[in-house]
């Protein structure tokens, strides 16, 4: 394995655990924002 | 090659569906303004990163950066996107902080309070130029035309119309919340088409023996001139009204601070592989999986066809889909905010009522979008229209901006006036100028006019207009006798 490949794995690693790492947050930030919004 | 499977087709339709359904939800619970286009000041971090992320990567960067790695290598990351984040960290850690001092909701905003209302009305009429969906609509006809075999006019209608729907509906809220699917959508969706590319064409080390050297040269064979100019675009993230109105609808600095450094690596990372995935596409042309005749830009979308599976071929497409409507929803709802807030209340209805201003932003964006439809019908070449976006926001109000913002005596009257003025009057007429007295390159992809025995490519354009926006500035900070604002 190359070194643009071992990189290039990161990126994959990075993109696809990382955005879903944040939607996760995200869901739990929303939940509380929508309550808001329900009680208005 | 694959065909798309049913599966595919129930997976966008389930997508588009949800998108109206957001937009649908939020429609009735504004309660002002302020919540409208700016969802209450409340976005936190992860909500800044996903709509931050989502909405900057468009179309054109997806097929941008796959044109330029499939034609000339890893220097499409390496000179193209790297330099963009350098400017996302002086965003993160100079400009954020300064923005969120102040109570500003739009870019014109800024521009009023440093040199008075006729510069907010040019700093209103670039963002809004600038804010136009022309590419995004462009993008959706042609993705249309490939993924769904429909007449890129039709694709435009019904694509284009399903983002306008929620926007005009939801708002900032439902731009923020369907930002967060898309982004989570296009992220997974290219991170997983990576081994199913590297499966096509017999993994990285036929891609390393097959291609030539210059494609893992850091610089590549791009000409210095052309780099710096690709590296200065990254300059408009400075000035960019999306992204100051993301600042201005976060709860704090440290939120668009930490969502910055977050999303550089998410950015670094979504860049790089669209660079390799279209790397690899060019290897499956050498190998003759693909039609040699591939079209640069469609390199990335005939390459993801041929490699993924049914289903995951659907959530690829509804990733790509879900990349450009990010985009025109949010610039969308930028233009309709300069027309209600920047000129329709200074100018006609000072006393205008957050109702009043939420249904003139809802026909802002309506405008906005025909307007946009129209040029995406007119314009042959978009490349040259890209060319337009890009330059006329740095050429216009990313001098008084800047520098108004970091030396309070600068800010006279004249001098925003003259710089943003100028600036956009030189864009215009240049741009227009060699899109209409140029030859269009097919070989250099540009629009070029011979100046003084000189190749002069339309690119170049920001070589003039920048100095005149800033000699412009400098004048008027002179002859402007009266006390800074």
């Amino acid at each position: 394995m190359n070194n643009w490949e071992i990189f290039t794995w990161i990126t994959v690693f990075i993109l696809g655990f990382g955005s879903v790492a944040v939607f996760i947050f995200f869901v739990k930030d929303i939940k509380e924002i929508l309550k808001k919004f329900n009680k208005k | 090659m694959h065909e798309i499977a049913t599966i595919d087709y129930i997976i966008i339709a389930l997508y588009l569906a949800g998108m109206i359904g957001v937009g649908l939800w939020f429609s009735k619970k504004h309660t002002d303004f302020e919540d409208f286009f700016l969802a209450g000041r409340s976005l936190t971090t992860p909500l800044l990163i996903t709509t931050l992320i989502s909405t900057y990567y468009g179309i054109d960067v997806l097929f941008g950066d796959s044109q330029l790695g499939f034609t000339n290598g890893v220097v499409a990351w390496f000179a193209y996107a790297r330099p963009t984040y350098a400017f996302f960290l002086i965003a993160a850690f100079l400009l954020a902080r300064r923005l969120k001092e102040e109570n500003f909701k739009t870019l014109p905003d800024i521009l009023d309070k440093y040199y008075g209302k006729k510069t907010r009305y040019v700093g209103a009429v670039t963002s809004f130029i600038y804010s136009l969906p022309a590419l995004s609509l462009y993008g959706f006809g042609m993705l249309g035309e490939v993924i769904l075999g429909w007449e890129p006019i039709l694709g435009m209608l019904v694509l284009g119309g399903i983002a306008l729907t929620y926007t005009l509906t939801g708002g900032f809220w439902a731009v923020a919340l369907t930002d967060s699917i898309q982004f989570v959508l296009m992220c997974v969706v290219l991170a997983m088409a990576f081994p199913f590319a590297m499966k096509l064409i017999g993994g990285f080390d036929t891609m390393v023996e097959v291609l030539e050297p210059s494609y893992f040269d850091t610089m590549g064979d791009l000409s210095i001139w052309l780099i710096i100019i690709y590296a200065s675009t990254g300059l408009s993230i400075l000035v960019e009204p999306t992204f100051y109105q993301r600042i201005f609808a976060a709860k704090s600095y440290k939120n668009v601070r930490n969502a910055l450094v977050i999303g550089i690596f998410i950015w670094g990372s979504y860049d790089w592989i669209i660079t390799i995935l279209a790397m690899a596409a060019k290897v499956a042309v050498i190998q003759g999986t693909l039609p040699f005749d591939v079209a640069p830009d469609a390199a990335l979308l005939t390459v993801m066809v041929a490699a993924l599976p049914a289903g995951a071929l659907g959530l690829f497409m509804a990733g790509v889909l879900s990349t450009e409507m990010s985009t025109l929803d949010s610039y969308c709802l930028v233009a309709g905010g300069n027309v209600a807030y920047d000129i329709y209340k200074p100018a006609f209805k000072p006393d205008a009522t957050d109702q009043e201003l939420i249904k003139t932003t809802r026909h802002g964006i309506l405008l906005s979008w025909v307007l946009g439809f129209a040029m995406a019908i007119s314009f042959d070449q978009m490349l040259g229209l890209w060319v337009f976006m890009a330059s006329i926001l740095i050429s216009s109000v990313m001098a008084p901006i800047l520098l108004g913002m970091y030396v309070p005596s600068f800010r006279k009257p004249l001098a925003g006036f003259l710089s943003a003025g100028l600036g956009l009057v030189s864009t215009v007429i240049l741009n227009i100028y060699i899109m209409t007295q140029g030859v269009y390159s097919a070989e250099e992809e540009t629009f070029i006019i011979q100046w003084f025995g000189i190749d002069f490519m339309q690119e170049f354009i920001m070589y003039i207009t920048v100095p005149i926006s800033l000699i412009s500035f400098f004048v008027g900070v002179v002859f402007d006798k009266g006390e800074p604002s």
